[in-house]
């Protein structure tokens, strides 16, 4: 049993460390003010645990890393009554990147449900 | 481990925990861990800290988790971005011409050329800066001023680290320190900034770019020249022998008589040998200058923030 735990947790990492990226865009394009990490990391705490199977903290390194592809930029606001803030927002190549990478997530994602429903 | 009660506490062992990583990468990680600790508290003024870390070390992670991520990021990224490796090559001649093969001295060649523009800038604003908060220092805007000055100090420190890391691939911080003044009365803040060693070592580095960028500049340049003078020569001499240009030479008369082909050949062989050995010289200048750099803009992990 503790075998077949481990075995999921691995595979789950595996998962999110792909969909990660899509999910923080996605966030990011549909969100109408920029965010920052802590924000982002409440909402997707809020959809539950598919999203994110790991730790928050791993959020950070993949903004700061969409953040150095040009896919998202970002600036410290100085917050008069709590810590400074670095805000996030997507770029317009950022939603360009947005669109494909949906696009392939679909496709990804419905020949795997065709495969797991037996219909291969 | 026992778990942490404070957001120092949980930084502290962050640190730890984060032990023999790349000092550039531990800033990184503590910019963001402390991001977040404060976000989380300030959203929940309602909760202690004690309460709240603990919460936070089921979300978050705790400080061992954390650096475990930050290891496993790093690799991912480092494995990502950095070009790839230039093939090893066995033999000698290979080794000596690959060097032209890999990008890192291309990015090493411009940063040595664009050293003597960014030297002088930083040596003039910390001069000017150091000069003015001094001579101001006797003024009621004094002390304002200097604060002014040493921010854009640790701003240009941030803004230096990136191009090093663009152009001679040593890993820099991506984020600055975090600017850590919750529950510091005014003067102690300010205070913080000037007992900072790490201020002080960015200053140190700014001035000692100006000797730096003047002494790569110069040597790039001229051995630069003096090797592609050197290829041209043969091109040179048949212009000559031609009489396509009239050479007005005294003292190298095999350039302009029409027998001394050989030599004119030699040179240009030599002239490509320089060039190459140029190139190993700007590559291993590179390393060396981002050691300095990482040195003295990057806070020593064992230090405490």
């Amino acid at each position: 049993m503790e075998d077949n735990s481990s075995h999921l947790k691995k595979f789950q990492k595996e998962l999110s460390a792909g969909t990660v990226s899509l999910v923080l865009l996605a966030v990011l394009g549909r969100s109408r003010q920029p965010m920052y990490g802590y924000q982002i990391a409440k909402r997707l705490e809020d959809m539950g645990e598919g999203v994110l199977a790991g730790k928050q903290s791993a959020l950070y390194p993949v903004l700061r890393n969409l953040e150095g592809a040009g896919l998202l930029a970002s600036e410290v606001e100085p917050s008069i009554s709590g810590p400074p803030r670095r805000y996030y927002r997507i770029t317009k190549q950022g939603r360009e990147v947005l669109r494909d990478w949906v696009d392939a997530w679909s496709a990804t994602r419905d020949s795997v449900d065709a495969v797991l429903q037996g219909e291969v | 481990m026992n778990a942490p009660r404070t957001i120092a506490e949980y930084l502290k062992q962050l640190r730890a925990a984060l032990k023999g990583a790349d000092p550039a990468l531990i800033q990184d990680a503590l910019y963001d861990a402390e991001e977040h600790l404060r976000a989380e508290l300030a959203d929940n003024p309602q909760r202690s800290e004690a309460d709240m870390l603990a919460h936070v070390v089921s979300t978050y992670g705790a400080p061992e988790e954390v650096a475990d991520i930050y290891r496993d990021q790093e690799i991912k990224i480092q494995r990502a971005l950095r070009p790839p490796p230039p093939p090893r090559r066995r033999s000698l001649p290979g080794r000596f011409f690959g060097v032209a093969a890999d990008s890192r001295t291309w990015g090493a060649l411009f940063y040595m050329l664009l050293a003597l523009a960014t030297g002088i800038f930083y040596f003039t604003w910390a001069v000017t800066g150091v000069s003015l908060s001094m001579g101001l220092s006797v003024l009621i805007i004094g002390i304002p001023f200097a604060i002014l000055f040493l921010a854009t100090v640790r701003a240009l420190s941030l803004l230096e680290g990136r191009i090093v890391e663009t152009m001679l691939g040593v890993r820099m911080p991506r984020r600055p320190l975090y600017p850590s003044n919750a529950g510091k009365s005014l003067s102690q803040r300010v205070g913080a900034i000037f007992t900072d060693v790490h201020t002080w070592t960015t200053l140190f580095y700014m001035v000692l770019m100006l000797p730096l960028g003047i002494l790569y500049f110069t040597l790039t340049i001229t051995l630069l020249s003096i090797s592609l003078a050197f290829i041209g020569t043969p091109v040179l001499k048949a212009l000559s022998v031609e009489d396509v240009i009239y050479l007005n030479c005294g003292i190298p008369h095999w350039l302009c008589d029409g027998n001394y082909w050989p030599l004119a050949v030699l040179t240009c062989i030599a002239g490509i040998l320089l060039l190459f050995a140029t190139l190993h010289m700007v590559r291993g200048l590179g390393k060396l200058h981002g050691a300095i750099a990482k040195g003295l803009l990057v806070r020593l992990s064992g230090e405490d923030g």
